[in-house]
């Protein structure tokens, strides 16, 4: 029995270690590549590891390429855009998962249906519509977008967690005089803080990571997000790739630090929506 | 006398508001890296400090959707002043109706009596009008690596196809050394390079007519130099290429893997940062079998949008941005070939080693004849993805030369050339 | 009620609307040349679209794509979520460290992985041949099979964090006792897993599955920075004969609507079956 359970465990061990290769191997070639002189990154035959490594890529990113305003600007929208979001998924989320009413299958068939549609039929009409109201090149406008992009699946997300959160503790709430809104606010809300954390985190990494949109509806330097000015390291005459690698470390910052605190919630804390009876 | 003083008080009133009132024109590139971002500011900068009131904000869009973006912006009349056209987007955009006429300008400046050969035409090509102010050439030439050739005891660059590809058969062994650099991503150049090199009676205004009027993918030379070029990515190129976009073959060159490339002048300022002086050297494009050899005349340019606000402020900016000292600063740093012919004679970068390859094509326009692409062809963006759709499967033995000839000449036909 | 305005709102400006306008677009023939006369002509851009030889390649293609990325990302994310379902030391670095393939940009995926698998310069291959397993470096991208291979490995790593987390989280939702009943009763891991895991984890493996093939369709950024399609429009999903025909056919917005437009029919058509089929009748994560 003992060696069967320490069996268990190293092959457990093993597999976890797999996953962790895979999953972090090429960000290790990234960082390994953001520390090289620019003559050592493309060799041949490919040298792993270079004599002079140096962070001059990083000093580049935050001297010349002005890194730490799109840096800002990514936060700001992102933030924004990502905490308003999950307010009106709280809103929707629960309206869907709580009310009555006819009709209810089709708005969640409607909300799926509205999954379905590519995000670059949309650019375009958008981009007319925003540009009659002189609304591009503007961080609010592209926050708005984004709303709008997250705003089916943190709905659908929220709505999940709501049901899972029975019903009879907020009538409890709401025989003892409290007010709809009071009762969300007070009892379900802390229950549901690990969905919440859920549907900010997703919000989150989609907000940061938008390229295209972005791209395309901002035009001064001032006002770029970070996806676009990593883009933006790839011209008509080639890729700097160190430069472009140490922007990727950087940018990957916010949504590890994000990743650490909001997993406590959303893996390990999700157990108390069920088991409390 | 009160109503004169009065007057006078307004006309200073007037005459104070425009001076001091800022004006805020917008400018578009279409080729930006951050490095050609800051040459730019810094013309930008100089400029401002001659015109204190008129402030200039660059726009610099990721190369990769610049093109696309232009367009949509144009259409949607978002504000602009200044926008920087391609070759390839002339057309389009002139279409669209968008592009100021700049004949008015252009016939008055002085700076178009320096221009180099092509450059007028290249201004005029849609509508025989000119629609823009061109700040750049792009001609493609040879690069090579000295160094690594020299292993091989090879000296000197390939000065025909035939030799270049001897050479790249010779030192390719299929595992850690091939010849040429090939790119399969966008690679409509390089192919025509090759192929019409094969001939000897181009149509200098139409790359792809014979100058009797034939389309040359008609002609028997076509599938000689097809051929050719075939043989010349399967017995000299990695396998992979197919696939390489500019980076990976702008790489492949830089570690060694590949000493021959083909590209253009933008290329040095990349090459200058990865690789030590006198590593690489330029040298004119290998001649065919004709005995020529046709390098294509690309270029960038200058426009202002037809409903831009600052037409004429638009304009001084253009010509301050094409004064010798300013363009000569522009093309050494970013790489490009100026279009004033002053600036080749005085400027000692171009009479240096890395211009080599083009000082002798221009020598010689006999046998270097730089000819136009039919730019203004409504098709002329499908062709280009057509050509590299059906250059895929040529390579990839999914098509015969023959029927991939039979497909050109069939676009060509449709698209009335 | 009045919850639901401001999210139904936005929704509504934001993509109903636009949605409305791409589909009348693609009945028109707008494309950069034709600015100034745009005019309705029906549905001939569907027929070029499906009448065009390469289109059955391209929904092939579409279809692979999907079904395996789909698959494998599932298959690896279970057994993720199984893996980590028992807590123990440093999980929750542990979960930042192997989760964060999602957080990564769609492009800045593709390009890395581009050249990690690049005949010449990529590490895989180099890994191989010191490996020994094989002689020279595989050309991955010059290879229709192998190029799909290369881009459906990615989206998989790119997507097996989402269904850990999804999953994961359903697991912490099953009682505890349950589990024990089933162990005091002298299952075995294999039969509690199917009998007792399975089925309280299947709706929300239906869910993650379906709204997952919906992305997976819609999401060419991957594809589109590792191979533009190619070679051959080996890699061409209908997504990325979108974006390429934008691009490449004089920013033919109409026809890529019209592409636009077929998509959305198509994962209508699916969803509808596949609710039909599993009988789920509460869309719920």
């Amino acid at each position: 029995m003992r060696v069967k359970k320490s069996v268990k465990k190293t092959l457990k061990a093993l597999a976890l270690g797999l996953y962790l290769a895979f999953a972090i191997a090429p960000i290790l070639w990234i960082f390994l590549t953001s520390i090289k002189p620019p003559e050592d990154i493309y060799t041949f035959p490919i040298k792993y590891w270079t004599e002079k490594p140096s962070f001059d890529a990083y000093r580049y990113l935050f001297g010349f390429a002005k890194f730490s305003k799109y840096f800002g600007n990514s936060v700001f929208v992102t933030m924004f855009a990502s905490i308003v979001s999950t307010f009106f998924a709280l809103f929707s989320g629960y309206a869907l998962s709580r009310f009555r009413f006819k009709g209810k299958g089709f708005l969640l068939i409607f909300l799926f249906f509205t999954q379905m549609i590519p995000a670059y039929l949309l650019m375009i009409p958008q981009f007319q519509m925003f540009s009659g109201m002189k609304l591009t090149n503007n961080l609010f406008g592209i926050i708005i977008i984004y709303i709008g992009l997250g705003a089916t699946f943190s709905t659908i997300m929220s709505k999940g967690f709501f049901d899972r959160i029975p019903v009879s503790m907020e009538e409890a709430g709401l025989i003892d005089g409290c007010t709809r809104l009071g009762v969300l606010f007070r009892i379900t809300v802390p229950l549901l803080l690990p969905g919440l954390a859920a549907v900010f985190s997703f919000s989150f990494v989609n907000n940061w990571n938008e390229l295209f949109t972005a791209a395309l509806f901002l035009d001064s330097d001032a006002k770029m997000t970070v996806p676009v000015a990593l883009y933006s390291f790839i011209s008509k005459a080639g890729i700097q790739w160190n430069v472009l690698g140490a922007g990727i470390i950087v940018a990957l910052v916010p949504t590890m630090i994000l990743f650490f605190f909001a997993q406590k919630y959303i893996i390990a804390g999700l157990t108390q929506g069920a088991v409390k009876e | 006398m009160r109503k004169t003083l009065l007057t006078l008080v307004l006309l200073c009133v007037l005459f104070t508001s425009i001076l001091f009132s800022n004006t805020t024109l917008r400018m578009i590139q279409v080729f930006a890296s951050p490095e050609r971002t800051k040459i730019i500011e810094n013309i930008i900068e100089k400029f401002e400090a001659l015109k204190p009131g008129v402030k200039i904000e660059l726009i610099s869009p990721p190369y990769e959707t610049a093109v696309s973006k232009v367009n949509i912006m144009m259409s949607n009349e978002e504000p602009l002043d200044i926008v920087e056209v391609s070759d390839w987007l002339l057309s389009g955009l002139v279409s669209m109706g968008v592009l100021e006429n700049l004949e008015r300008y252009i016939t008055r400046s002085e700076q178009a009596k320096y221009w180099v050969d092509g450059v007028v035409e290249a201004a005029r090509t849609v509508n025989n009008t000119a629609y823009i102010m061109p700040n750049a050439i792009y001609v493609k030439t040879l690069f090579y690596r000295p160094d690594i050739l020299e292993k091989y005891n090879i000296l000197g660059a390939p000065r025909s196809m035939g030799e270049m590809m001897a050479i790249c058969q010779y030192i390719t062994n299929g595992r850690d050394q091939y010849g040429y650099s090939y790119r399969g991503i966008d690679p409509v150049n390089f192919m025509d390079l090759v192929l019409c090199s094969f001939f000897n009676d181009i149509d200098p205004a139409c790359m792809y007519k014979t100058t009797s009027g034939k389309i040359i993918f008609e002609d028997p030379r076509a599938l000689e130099g097809l051929k050719f070029y075939i043989e010349l990515y399967h017995k000299a190129s990695p396998k992979d290429s197919i696939s390489w976009g500019f980076d990976e073959q702008v790489n492949a060159f830089v570690s060694g893997l590949t000493p021959i490339l083909f590209q253009d002048p933008d290329t040095t300022a990349l090459l200058n940062y990865l690789l030590t002086t006198g590593v690489y050297k330029t040298a004119p494009l290998p001649v065919g079998p004709g005995g020529k050899v046709y390098p294509t005349f690309g270029f960038g340019g200058w426009g202002i949008p037809s409903y831009s606000k600052n037409k004429d402020i638009a304009w001084e900016f253009i010509e301050f941005f094409n004064l010798p000292e300013n363009a000569a600063y522009f093309c050494k740093e970013y790489g490009a070939l100026p279009v004033d012919s002053r600036i080749y004679e005085s400027d000692p970068y171009f009479g240096s080693a890395v211009f080599d390859g083009w000082a002798a094509m221009f020598d010689d326009p006999v046998t270097y004849q730089i000819t136009a692409y039919p730019i203004d062809n409504e098709l002329w963006g499908e062709w280009f993805r057509l050509q590299g759709d059906i250059q895929e499967r040529l390579l990839m033995n999914r098509m015969t030369p023959e029927r991939a000839l039979q497909e050109f000449t069939n676009f060509w036909k449709d698209a009335g050339i | 009620m009045a919850l639901f305005i401001p999210t139904f709102s936005v929704i509504g400006f934001l993509t109903i609307y636009p949605t409305i306008r791409g589909f009348i677009l693609s009945f028109q023939n707008y494309t950069v040349f034709n600015i100034r006369r745009i005019r309705y002509i029906g549905l001939q851009n569907y027929e070029r679209v499906l009448q065009s030889g390469d289109f059955g390649l391209i929904l092939w293609n579409t279809f692979v794509w999907i079904f395996f990325s789909v698959l494998f990302q599932m298959l690896l994310g279970l057994g993720l979520a199984l893996l980590m379902r028992k807590p123990f030391k440093g999980r929750g670095i542990y979960a930042g460290f192997v989760f964060y393939p999602w957080a990564l940009s769609g492009f800045a995926i593709g390009l890395i992985w581009r050249w990690l698998f690049d005949g010449s310069f990529g590490i895989i291959n180099d890994i191989l041949i010191r490996l020994g397993i094989i002689e020279r470096g595989i050309s991955f991208f010059s290879d229709p099979v192998l190029a799909m291979v290369a881009v459906i490995t990615v989206n998989i790593w790119y997507g097996f964090p989402f269904f850990a987390i999804m999953i994961l989280a359903a697991l912490q939702g099953i009682p505890q006792d349950v589990y024990e009943s089933a162990w005091m009763d002298g299952a075995n891991p294999i039969n509690t897993f199917f009998k007792v895991t399975l089925p309280f984890i299947r709706p929300v493996l239906i869910n993650t599955v379906l709204l997952r093939v919906i992305w997976v369709m819609n999401y060419p950024d991957i594809i589109y920075a590792m191979t533009r399609g190619g070679p051959a429009k080996a890699t061409e999903i209908l997504s990325v004969y979108m974006i390429n025909i934008v691009f490449y056919e004089n920013n033919n917005f109409s026809k890529a609507s019209a592409v636009g437009v077929i998509i959305i029919s198509i994962l209508m058509v699916f969803t509808t079956f596949t609710y039909l089929v599993t009988n789920t009748k509460r869309m719920e994560l």
